[in-house]
């Protein structure tokens, strides 16, 4: 899932100042399961800026809308019937949804109201942590489903670095060693002997340097 | 000098709060006026903040949420969740320049008791003393005065 976080309301109020007639608009997927972008957050910013306006005396008019899916044109489409109505369109979308939007309706800004920030699990409800970089090259099977890149500090693909105390990461204790997950994990398969490989630097190409990945599938193409 | 125009209370509270039925509710807001709006919940846990920021936004000057003492809740910790989210709403009206004292909870005592309509004269006598919510939208030609009644204690 990928989380976001809300931008700070001076920030949202400042990238809003110029328009009159703004559409919050809401994304029903990974950024309403991490309670950022849903229908209810959607719903909380449209109220607080609308509240926010009255008190300095500002005429706007904000309304709301949520979709399924911000990064999906077909979510998108219902947009073409009202988007005129609008200056500026606030989307509660992650990045990828911000520009899905963007590219739809190429003469309206599209403004992100929060900051995408990592693809991660949740943990427990409000609790959400970064276990996936999408390098591109999954290496989960070598190091017993818990990825080093992701969850050591020192991303170190030949581990452990021996400054672990009980387990904690030296560099941030309040995360457990991932090394130390990892080979109390291949302990439990039988499967330590992975680890004697010596795993070569990771080959970065799989995810920067070359512009933007895509993936193409012509088994889904129409 | 205090402003003059009429303050309203939107009031959301958990069902087991001593005499909060319907027969109550009917009888506190007709006896005030209804400058009191009365919310039942089935616990206070189902508050989520946009309940709270519509109340502010739409009508009233203050929102405020009471719940069964700590401890008391019949679904554990749903008077717990809500303390969290009014704190969530204090913050976000904070951000916008409104006084986070308009949002509030009252967590019921085990000790001493209190019915609703207590608790709604506390609260409601509380708010009387902040001036009216620049965050409303009141009509223009709005010039009640600020009469509390109390036939319904």
């Amino acid at each position: 899932m990928i989380t976001a976080e809300q931008k700070p309301m001076d920030e949202i109020r400042g990238m809003l100042a110029p328009y009159k007639r703004v559409l919050a608009l809401g994304c029903g997927s990974c950024v309403a399961e991490c309670a950022a972008g849903g229908e209810k957050e959607t719903a909380m910013l449209a109220s607080a800026l609308r509240m926010a306006a009255r008190i300095h005396d500002e005429e706007v008019l904000i309304h709301e809308k949520t979709v399924d899916r911000q990064c999906v044109k077909e979510f998108i489409l219902p947009l073409d019937d009202m988007i005129g109505e609008y200056d500026a369109v606030l989307s509660l979308g992650c990045g990828a949804g911000v520009q899905a939007v963007s590219e739809m309706y190429q003469e309206i800004p599209i403004i992100p109201a929060l900051n995408t920030e990592f693809l991660g699990e949740t943990k427990d409800q409000g609790y959400w942590v970064e276990n996936c970089l999408g390098c591109g090259d999954c290496m989960l099977y070598y190091f017993g489903g818990i990825c080093p890149l992701a969850r050591c500090s020192k991303q170190i693909l030949n581990g452990p670095c021996g400054g672990s105390v009980d387990g904690r990461c030296e560099v941030n204790p309040d995360i457990p060693c991932a090394w130390q997950l990892i080979i109390d994990r291949l302990t439990r398969f039988g499967a330590l002997h992975r680890l004697e490989e010596i795993y070569p630097p990771k080959n970065w190409a799989r995810k920067q340097g070359s512009g933007p990945r895509k993936i193409i599938r012509e088994d889904q193409q129409t | 000098m205090t402003d003059s125009r009429k303050r309203t209370l939107a009031l959301f509270y958990c069902r087991n709060v001593p005499e909060s039925s319907e027969t109550h509710r009917q009888a506190i807001e007709k006896g005030c006026d209804e400058q009191i709006r009365l919310f039942p919940l089935p616990c206070s846990g189902r508050l989520e903040p946009v309940h709270l920021l519509r109340a502010l936004e739409e009508m009233a000057d203050a929102a405020y949420l009471i719940t069964c003492p700590e401890g008391a809740c019949r679904y554990f910790e749903g008077n717990l969740r809500a303390k969290r989210r009014v704190e969530r709403t204090r913050e976000m009206i904070l951000s916008i320049g409104l006084e986070p004292e308009r949002v509030g909870i009252v967590i019921g005592s085990k000790e001493v008791p209190k019915t609703l309509a207590q608790h709604a004269a506390e609260i409601f006598d509380k708010i009387s003393q902040m001036g009216p919510s620049p965050a409303l939208k009141r009509p223009a030609n709005e010039t009640f005065a600020c009469e509390k009644r109390r036939d319904w204690l």
